[in-house]
């Protein structure tokens, strides 16, 4: 240090030195009185001790790091064993999927009035081959497996026996309705089935095949792969549905039956809105006319998405013009796999 | 002598007008402040002052108490580092005004 100095001034190191050090301890002293008048200023403000906590309280906050415990010390809450069980069905449903299932369970959202008239019609249906029926779709649809596969205990030996078993209040039931459209309207009225249906066409000789589509609708369902045993004038499929159907097993000369013609435009009038509804929502899938054929043959993927668009015209047509034959077009229809008849043109 | 005391006074009296004009002392006590909460010198006093307020009840804590309490032992708690530093500083700063 005393070397520094020298060769700064020659005269007064020692001197500025000790000024030095005068400057240093006013610095400290400076800052001494700083602290003073600040703690002194937190004392008497009140905040000088807010940071201090007892260690006992302390205590109480501590984190808990154990096993089996969460970081409060409080056990570790199970929830995922947790079940509910459905005040509508009685089945006991995990926790987390209680909504969803009460939902549709109780018939509410967007389905709910498809799903509560099946549920009535299936209630108030004592006689299980008749709900049989219905089902037959669902036996035979692959997407539609749920039940059997996920349920061990029902044996998937037969529709009738899981039929049975199962809860008519389920809403695992009225899942089906997405693929099998239209069904809906016909379970008011479950007796028109008869046991038979779902006939495999390929089956069918020729003069039963004649025999059959001159007593039945006959339209071929997309899933089931089988026919429509109901009447002629069954309100689910319609006249062109029936006819192409015709015109695809009997050949191109076979036309619609008598009875069709003769069908009374005003029997339909109740069913009109819903089925235009339904139809719309459909994106009229199924009702294939000749040039709708001739596009899907192509591509049946390509097709489908164009359909709607082509369809909506002739849909607001429909809509306006009153009691020609055409009236009667827009059914419920059942969806037919564009595919199968465009081998017709 | 006594001009020599009288010199002495009119040298240091320049120095602190110096220091205060070029603002050196503001910086140099800047510094010594950061420093000194840096190394926990504060703290320390701070803990301290904690004592004595608890001893003396915080309703008859004066300012000269903490004064008196606070000068000697934050003097002597000043780490050398920061002592040597700053004494650095003031030998610079009085280096490059020694022609007054």
């Amino acid at each position: 240090m005393k070397m520094e100095d020298m060769s700064l001034s020659g005269l007064d190191n020692s001197k500025l030195e000790a000024i030095a050090h005068e400057i240093y301890s006013d610095l400290i002293e400076d800052t001494c009185l700083g602290l003073s008048f600040e703690i002194h200023r937190s004392v008497k403000c009140g905040y000088f001790m807010l940071d201090e906590t007892d260690s006992e309280s302390m205590k109480d906050f501590e984190i808990v790091d154990q096993p089996g415990v969460d970081i409060f010390g409080q056990v570790y809450n199970q929830w995922k064993s947790k079940e509910c069980v459905c005040p509508n069905c009685n089945r006991s449903i995990a926790a987390s999927r209680f909504a969803p299932h009460l939902e549709k369970c109780l018939g509410m959202g967007r389905n709910s009035s498809r799903i509560a008239n099946r549920r009535i019609a299936s209630s108030n249906n004592m006689n299980k081959s008749e709900s049989d029926q219905e089902d037959n779709d669902d036996v035979n649809d692959n997407d539609w497996s749920y039940g059997s596969e996920k349920k061990g205990s029902f044996k998937p030996a037969g529709a009738k026996k899981r039929k049975s078993e199962k809860n008519p209040n389920s809403p695992r039931r009225s899942k089906s309705l997405k693929h099998k459209n239209g069904d809906v309207s016909t379970n008011s009225d479950p007796f028109k089935y008869n046991s038979s249906s779902g006939i495999s066409y390929e089956n069918l000789g020729p003069e039963e095949l004649h025999t059959l589509l001159t007593t039945q609708c006959g339209v071929i369902s997309e899933h089931t792969k089988k026919m429509c045993t109901r009447s002629l004038r069954c309100p689910q499929h319609t006249d062109d549905q029936r006819r192409s159907v015709r015109i695809y097993l009997l050949g191109s000369s076979a036309s619609l039956p008598e009875a069709d013609g003769s069908t009374d435009n005003d029997s339909f009038d109740v069913v009109e809105g819903q089925t235009l509804m339904s139809r719309l929502q459909w994106d009229g899938s199924s009702d294939i006319s000749p040039s709708d054929s001739a596009s899907s043959k192509a591509s049946t993927n390509n097709s489908d998405t164009r359909k709607p668009k082509k369809k909506k015209p002739s849909l607001l047509a429909v809509a306006s013009s009153g009691g020609s034959n055409k009236k009667k077009k827009p059914k419920p229809p059942a969806p037919l796999t564009p595919g199968m008849y465009s081998e017709l043109n | 002598m006594a001009s020599s005391m009288n010199k002495d006074a009119q040298m240091r009296a320049a120095i602190n007008q110096k220091l205060t004009e070029t603002g050196e002392r503001e910086r140099l006590k800047e510094l010594l402040r950061a420093k000194l909460i840096e190394c926990g010198w504060r703290d320390q006093l701070k803990a301290h002052c904690k004592d004595v307020i608890n001893e003396k009840g915080l309703e008859h804590v004066t300012v000269d108490d903490l004064v008196a309490e606070i000068t000697p032992k934050g003097r002597a708690l000043v780490p050398d580092s920061v002592k040597k530093e700053l004494l650095q500083k003031i030998r610079t700063f009085l280096a490059q005004h020694a022609s007054l």
